[in-house]
């Protein structure tokens, strides 16, 4: 980490475009994180109906519209202000989420590759019940109870009862059923095969589009948009992870790790994933500069968003009631388009930096 | 090599395969019936005096002409007091009603008869006279708790006929007498057999039938033909001279004298490459449409209503009209990918020995690149190629939509705003499976760029 913060200090020296781009991206976090205490004249969905489609420097009722305001009345600037918050709080929060599953997914596909998960006949079927089990009495039920008006006890009662199914399976009837000879046979489970056909299957059409099919399935809300985000955006690091997996698991100094007995999860977490860090870091980068692009193109065509939600797009699509209105595109526009630039500057130079520092 | 190719093909399917039953079982899952809304406007109205039973029959009618009264697959698991008709009833009030009754008393049997009763008593033909009956009626279907049952039954209007009322309270004590409390907490595993939609869809699809679209009840098949016809133009017009420009651009970049054009263009092509597509378009828009600044170019639409006969040139010259500027957002949405990719392989394969070679012979620099160069880089861009067509769908929804042209991106969101499931499906796998196809052919040009790779694949 402190190596990392090493690599940028040294980067900004020599690229003048990398420093621009960091210190913008770190005013416009302070700026996000302070934002909510900042003295105000209009909230970002306050209507102020007098005054619609206004333009730059009019003056409202409680005060001026710097940028002008939209078909309803808000206030451009609050919006342009806020949407760079709500839009990077999404972003980041969903790219840690994706990266998380896919580190995980891919670093266990490239270690274990087809051959490395040994279960034995036992513990599969067993897993199969237990994933029945949980996703019954974990998912469906409460889903299906939460819908109807019926009291918590009757959710309660149901996860209780997971647990204690759970805890028979695996306390119990695995060991069971292990003494029995023909169960305790191990074959391997082709991990890295389940692995790479689940990428494939994410990735086989364009991103927009799968989104803006999930997107459709169910009620606009910004959860699900997250889940559905973080759902498409785990297969390029889950890749990543693995063929970085797949070079440092044949490095000399991970065998010697291996060969002195260390576990693989302290593999995997102190010899592995240190070193995988800085293309990590780069696909996290521009993964989260292809979401806020991602997010605003959704709120423009205002599909799986709800109404309320504070966004650059949402502004800018006002654009298309009123062609003359100009100030609803530029101000959010060039918001937008600077951050994903100043992303993209960063994570282009941190690539450079880490290959050519790769070649030496 | 066609081996190899038929292998691939072949370890492609269960991708495709399962991308496509994921998106077909999850628009059924979590949707519920689709569509309910305008069965009921097609019945006159939602607050039309058509009865209940005419507009449940519609219901029932509806959602046997799409499928829809079937079970989801081949098998299901519901809580075992929940039968597996209860999307049949109607309207939906009743549904989540008739829901938390069976959660509640865990014996469907009893459920039944009490709704039974109650559809009865709003059905009884001396009903119809007492006026605010409806108002009890609909106090029942919201009463699921036994105490407030009670309470609702005593409040009955005294006029009501009797047995109706006993057999109406003698039912709602069966709900508690024959109550089995956590029977939810029991799951029941259904088998359906063939008999359902997911097997009655994947083999119509196989016999190249995707199905009837919920908006309009036109094949989905002919929906998406028309619409494939105006986005195929208007990607493939938008790739070719992306490609062309690119290749230009990136031959003129790798040239040494041009360093200077090199430090202006590489930043510039980068600011372009980070504004999203559907901002480009908008700023095109804004400059280039509308009266405010220059109007070159006509805005929404094909250009239909102006193309009534008229020879095909004339035509063509119509639609290219309306064409360029979401094509002109296209290209410029892909040219700065694309010329870094091509300069960069340009410049890489300027560093080999066979250009120095070439050099020292007495080619000139442009010549070394055109004649020498070229057909190597083309090499890697083949993958680009065929990587960036499915890529410009997603484009095309942006732009389809911004400048309303009826495409496939446009269908697309309109079915998404509409929810009109059985084209959202049949566009995820008309793109996905183009993409396959896409592949193979992208494999069969590298072994004829580059006949080494043939023997590698043997």
């Amino acid at each position: 980490m402190i190596q990392l913060l090493n690599d940028i200090r040294q980067l900004s020296q020599q690229k003048s475009a990398f420093k621009i781009a960091i210190l913008y991206l770190l005013l416009l976090l302070v700026f996000i994180l302070v934002l909510p205490i900042l003295p105000m004249a209009y909230g970002p969905n306050e209507l102020d109906l007098q005054y619609t489609f206004a333009g730059p420097f009019t003056s409202g009722t409680d005060g001026l519209h710097w940028l002008g305001t939209d078909a309803l009345g808000r206030d451009v600037l609050s919006n342009t202000l806020y949407g760079a918050r709500s839009a990077l709080l999404i972003s980041v929060q969903v790219m840690l989420f994706a990266t998380g599953l896919g580190l995980l997914l891919g670093m266990s596909a490239g270690y274990l590759g087809n051959n490395g998960l040994k279960i034995s006949r036992a513990a599969l079927p067993v897993t199969l019940l237990a994933l029945f089990v949980f996703f019954y009495y974990g998912v469906y039920v409460p889903y299906s109870l939460a819908k109807t008006a019926l009291p918590l006890k009757y959710t309660w009662f149901s996860l209780l009862l997971l647990l204690f199914l759970l805890l028979f399976l695996y306390r119990l009837l695995l060991p069971l059923l292990k003494k029995w000879h023909v169960a305790a046979v191990t074959s391997s489970l082709p991990l890295d095969y389940i692995v790479l056909r689940l990428t494939e299957a994410f990735t086989s059409i364009p991103r927009l589009l799968l989104i803006l099919a999930l997107a459709s399935f169910m009620q606009p809300s910004v959860l699900l948009l997250s889940v559905i985000f973080a759902a498409t955006f785990w297969p390029s690091s889950a890749r990543l992870a693995r063929a970085e997996m797949l070079k440092i698991k044949q490095l000399p100094y991970f065998e010697a790790a291996q060969s002195l007995g260390v576990t693989p999860l302290h593999l995997l977490t102190k010899h592995a994933m240190p070193n995988m860090l800085g293309p990590i870091i780069v696909t996290f980068t521009f993964g989260v500069a292809d979401l806020l692009a991602l997010e605003s193109t959704l709120s423009f065509l205002g599909i799986g968003v709800p109404g309320t939600f504070v966004s650059w797009g949402r502004t800018i699509a006002g654009i298309r009631t009123n062609t003359s209105a100009w100030w609803l595109v530029v101000f959010p526009g060039a918001a937008l388009a600077t951050t994903v630039w100043a992303l993209q500057t960063v994570s282009f130079h941190l690539l450079n930096y880490f290959e050519e520092r790769k070649q030496l | 090599m066609l081996q190899y190719t038929l292998k691939r093909f072949l370890l492609s399917l269960p991708a495709l395969w399962l991308l496509v039953t994921l998106v077909f079982l999850l628009s059924r899952l979590l949707t519920g019936v689709p569509g309910e809304e305008q069965i009921l406007q097609d019945s006159g109205g939602f607050y039309s005096k058509s009865s209940t039973g005419s507009r449940e029959q519609a219901y029932l009618s509806y959602l046997e002409r799409t499928g829809q009264n079937l079970p989801l697959f081949y098998f299901s698991v519901q809580a075992s007091p929940e039968p597996d008709t209860l999307h049949l009833v109607y309207p939906a009030h009743h549904r989540t009603f008739l829901k938390q009754l069976y959660w509640q008393y865990g014996n469907p049997e009893a459920v039944n008869a009490y709704y039974q009763s109650i559809k009865e008593l709003e059905l009884a033909p001396s009903a119809a006279q007492y006026e605010g009956l409806q108002l009890y009626i609909d106090r029942l279907y919201q009463a699921t708790e036994p105490a407030s049952i009670k309470q609702t039954l005593a409040a009955l209007p005294v006029r009501i006929p009797a047995p109706l009322v006993s057999e109406l309270k003698a039912k709602a004590a069966g709900l508690t007498q024959k109550q089995q409390a956590y029977a939810y907490l029991l799951p029941s595993l259904r088998w359906h057999g063939t008999q359902n939609q997911y097997h009655t869809w994947f083999v119509n699809v196989l016999q190249g039938d995707l199905g009837t679209s919920f908006r309009d009840n036109r094949p989905v098949s002919s929906i998406l033909y028309e619409a494939v016809a105006n986005t195929w133009w208007l990607i493939l017009i938008s790739i070719l001279v992306a490609f062309i420009v690119s290749f230009e651009l990136g031959m003129l970049l790798v040239m040494p004298q041009s360093i200077k054009l090199r430090k202006l263009l590489l930043p510039a092509l980068f600011i372009i490459d980070s504004i999203p597509l559907f901002l480009l378009a908008l700023l095109l828009l804004i400059l280039l449409a509308t009266p405010s600044f220059l109007q070159l170019f006509p805005v929404f639409g094909l250009g239909y209503h102006r193309m009534s006969g008229g020879s095909w040139v004339e035509q063509l010259t119509v639609v290219s009209q309306y064409m360029a500027l979401p094509a002109i957002c296209l290209i410029l949405g892909n040219i700065p990918y694309l010329t870094n990719l091509i300069y960069r392989s340009f410049s890489e394969e300027s560093k080999k020995e066979y250009a120095r070679t070439a050099r020292a012979k007495g080619f000139s620099e442009r010549q070394v690149i055109r004649k020498q160069l070229l057909r190597n880089t083309l090499l890697p861009t083949i993958t680009v190629v065929s990587d960036a067509l499915p890529a410009l769908v997603a484009g095309a929804v942006v732009v389809e939509t911004i400048f309303a042209i009826p495409g496939v991106g446009r269908l697309l969101v309109d079915a998404v705003l509409a929810r009109d499931y059985p084209i959202i499906v049949a566009v995820v796998l008309v793109v996905a499976a183009f993409r396959v196809v896409l592949y193979l052919l992208a494999d069969v040009c590298y072994s004829i760029a580059d006949p080494r790779i043939k023997h590698a694949a043997s």
